[in-house]
């Protein structure tokens, strides 16, 4: 396999009234062609900040690339000039987003819609839009597309809006596609719907998809390989069953065993990480997990570490104590101190 | 009947419709949106009730109806076998006081002019009976209880997190120490180490205090964690009621199933192997409401008969109710 999309050393800060944020720090990872990632981190975690700095939108000012390199299928994606840039956004990379609502227009048709964007990406005629805008329908299953077509966003439910969503993303037959917590809004049944089209749109069309939640239990399921975020750095990474069976990183450890599970019936009570995330304005020069990790010691709170190899293939963590930590979690870590 | 098996809250035949209107000139009201119709249910003392279904299932609506924040259409209250739903003036507030709420948004629920202190002290003043000092003391004695130091008790609800200012409005809530508390949503917006925290809190009051909770959510991982029994809401009816762990070895409500099948375990071997039942379409609207059983539409077992017939709740096992023609079958095998 080959990486399709290679990340380098992204840093991206935000100028605020308390100074700079540095929303994004130092991150790197591939993806290789076909697979999905998964990236989980709770709100604030960077997540968001990182998949807009892949698509070139972080609006400047505030924001700034402090640093990074970003090579999609071999191609420097920053040193584009700004036409060949919108030609990327689309054709080759697209996203889909929370909430519908604010990516659609409400006064126009979903059919309308979807055919300016393919007439944009594609320059088709309007009958062959029109065509092409009903098979997308089709694909991401919306019944009787043909009618949708007149339909406006407000009619249809959230779930369907998504479906719309994703026909929109996939207009200009992308490659890849970012989807940045496109069920957090839906209910569990609807998710299930649209994690299910995912997976065969996936198989069908050989896409490769980067998948953002704060879920784990998602990722679980749909990810071959997942990036755990946690302040704007990526913490740990590697290969689905090694980040659930064998988390090295403190925080995702104290992630799952605050999470309550669905599918067995409860050994003890949840142990939560305690504290809370950090203010990013206010971050020192050690590891930001360091106030809320019961491993911490003065290394921990001095300098951040680089990327440790677990010896698992393709699973890498930042932690001084990465190994403390995965014992840990055999043996039930107690991060409630 | 001993006064024991009276249980802390009975709910019967609760109905609320709510008008659909239509017409520029005159306003006419043309149907009824059945949010909540004809749910029973009780609470016993110390007990935790998980109310799950997907949103418009009528979750939000038994709650506040249940408080008298919106008046019952139809339908029995009872706290502690005594008609809530008939008292007025004196005793509504004397027993409106013994239900709380605690809202999905903190935000919206504190007020955003108070400090903190006076919002956690406002239902006591209200109460009245209590002196500046004592009511200080209360104050601070609420405040540790939920966790935050009393430093916290002059700065206001924009200074915190969402997961302190949830705590906030728990300390509020417990002010006037009441028997049921309602939990609608109560930790859907804060994020997952957080949401442990503040469960691992409410559960630590339960113990301490004996109150009971009515616990509504989505998130059905989180509602097996907490409840001693669980009912499953579709469509303002309640499908299926069973002790937990019952619900969970033996779910026999094909919406029950959907449900369980459709949430996401943080186990990738577990996901490999899974067998979802992926239900079509949505929930449809409670104006409008299929005839027979209001599942029928997307259940993936129905039957001639389940759009002829409303299904009868029926006793399947021991306090384990369902809905459904077809309830007493075994599942598919996995
Ligand atoms: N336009 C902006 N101006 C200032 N700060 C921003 C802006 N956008 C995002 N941030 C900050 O960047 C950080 C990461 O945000 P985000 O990537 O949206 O997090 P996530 O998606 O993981 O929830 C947050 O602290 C957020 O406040
Ligand atoms: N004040 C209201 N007026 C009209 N319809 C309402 C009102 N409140 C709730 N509803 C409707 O009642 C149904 C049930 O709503 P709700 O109780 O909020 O469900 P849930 O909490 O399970 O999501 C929904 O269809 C909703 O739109
Ligand atoms: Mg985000
Ligand atoms: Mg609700």
């Amino acid at each position: 396999m080959t990486a399709l999309l290679d990340i380098r050393d992204l840093s991206v800060a935000f100028d605020t009234d308390e100074g700079s944020v540095r929303a994004v720090r130092g991150v790197s990872y591939s993806v290789e062609e076909g697979e999905v990632l998964g990236v989980v981190g709770e709100s604030g975690s960077g997540k968001s900040v990182h998949a807009l700095a892949i698509m070139r939108l972080i609006p400047a000012p505030p924001g700034r690339m402090e640093s990074g390199e970003i090579r999609f299928d071999g191609q420097d994606l920053l040193s584009l000039d700004r036409r060949r840039m919108r030609d990327v956004r689309g054709k080759r990379i697209s996203m889909v987003f929370q909430d519908p609502m604010s990516s659609l227009n409400p006064v126009y048709s979903v059919g309308f819609q979807l055919r300016e964007t393919l007439r944009l990406h594609l320059d088709l005629g309007r009958g062959a839009a029109t065509g092409r805008a009903c098979e997308l329908l089709e694909l991401v299953g919306i019944p009787d597309p043909r009618q949708r077509l007149s339909s406006y966003p407000h009619e249809l439910s959230g779930g369907m809006r998504q479906r719309v969503m994703i026909a929109m993303a996939l207009a200009g037959n992308p490659r890849l596609v970012i989807a940045d917590e496109p069920t957090t809004a839906l209910d569990v049944t609807i998710q299930a719907q649209i994690i299910e089209l995912i997976k065969e749109l996936r198989e069908e069309l050989g896409l490769t998809v980067i998948w953002i939640t704060h879920d784990l239990g998602i990722v679980a399921g749909l990810a071959h390989r997942v990036n755990v975020m946690y302040a704007g750095y990526v913490v740990e990474r590697g290969p689905v069953r090694a980040i659930f069976k064998r988390p090295s990183h403190p925080y995702t450890v104290g992630l799952l065993s605050s999470m309550p599970r669905m599918d067995r019936k409860d050994a003890g009570g949840l142990r939560p990480i305690p504290g809370r995330p950090p203010d990013l304005a206010r971050l020192g020069p050690g590891c930001p997990f360091q106030p809320r990790c019961p491993l911490a010691d003065d290394g921990c709170r001095e300098a951040m570490p680089p990327f440790d190899e677990t010896g698992d293939p393709g699973h890498h963590v930042r932690c001084w104590k990465w190994p403390e930590a995965r014992a840990g979690h055999d043996g039930g870590l107690s991060l409630d101190a | 009947m001993t006064p024991d098996s009276v249980p802390l809250l009975e709910v019967r035949g609760l109905k609320k419709y709510f008008p659909v209107r239509s017409g520029l000139v005159f306003d006419r009201k043309v149907g009824d949106i059945k949010a909540v119709d004809g749910v029973s249910f009780e609470i016993h003392r110390g007990e935790t009730l998980g109310l799950v279904g997907e949103s418009g299932s009528g979750k939000s609506t038994v709650g506040r109806s249940v408080l008298r924040l919106i008046e019952p259409s139809a339908g029995e209250v009872l706290l502690d076998g005594r008609d809530f739903l008939a008292v007025k003036g004196r005793e509504l507030r004397r027993l409106r006081r013994r239900m709380q709420m605690i809202f999905q948004d903190p935000f919206a629920s504190l007020d955003p002019r108070l400090p903190v202190h006076a919002i956690v002290s406002e239902p006591l003043e209200v109460e009245g009976g209590i002196g500046r000092k004592e009511l200080r003391e209360r104050v601070d004695h609420l405040l540790d209880l939920v966790g935050l130091d009393t430093g916290s008790r002059n700065r206001y609800p924009h200074e915190f997190s969402g997961g302190q200012r949830q705590r906030v409005g728990i300390a509020r809530a417990l002010a006037l120490d009441p028997d049921l508390v309602v939990c609608d949503e109560a930790i859907a917006s804060l994020d997952v180490s957080i949401q442990a925290q503040i469960v691992n809190l409410l559960q630590r009051l339960q113990e301490h205090f004996r109150f009971s909770y009515l616990f509504i959510a989505h998130d059905l991982s989180m509602v097996r964690h907490v409840s001693n029994r669980i009912a499953v809401m579709y469509l303002g009816k309640i499908v299926e009621t069973a002790p937990t762990e019952a619900l969970f070895d033996n779910p026999a409500h094909p919406y029950t199933r959907a449900l369980m099948s459709a949430v996401p375990v943080p186990d990738p071997d577990i996901e490999a192997t899974r067998r979802r039942i992926i239900l079509e379409g949505d929930i449809p609207s409670p104006a409008n409401p299929p005839r027979g059983c209001a599942f029928r539409t997307r259940c993936p077992v129905a039957m001639v008969r389940c759009s002829q017939q409303v299904p009868r709740t029926l006793e399947i096992g021991s306090g384990h109710f369902a809905a459904c023609f077809r309830a007493a079958e075994p599942a598919a095998p996995p």
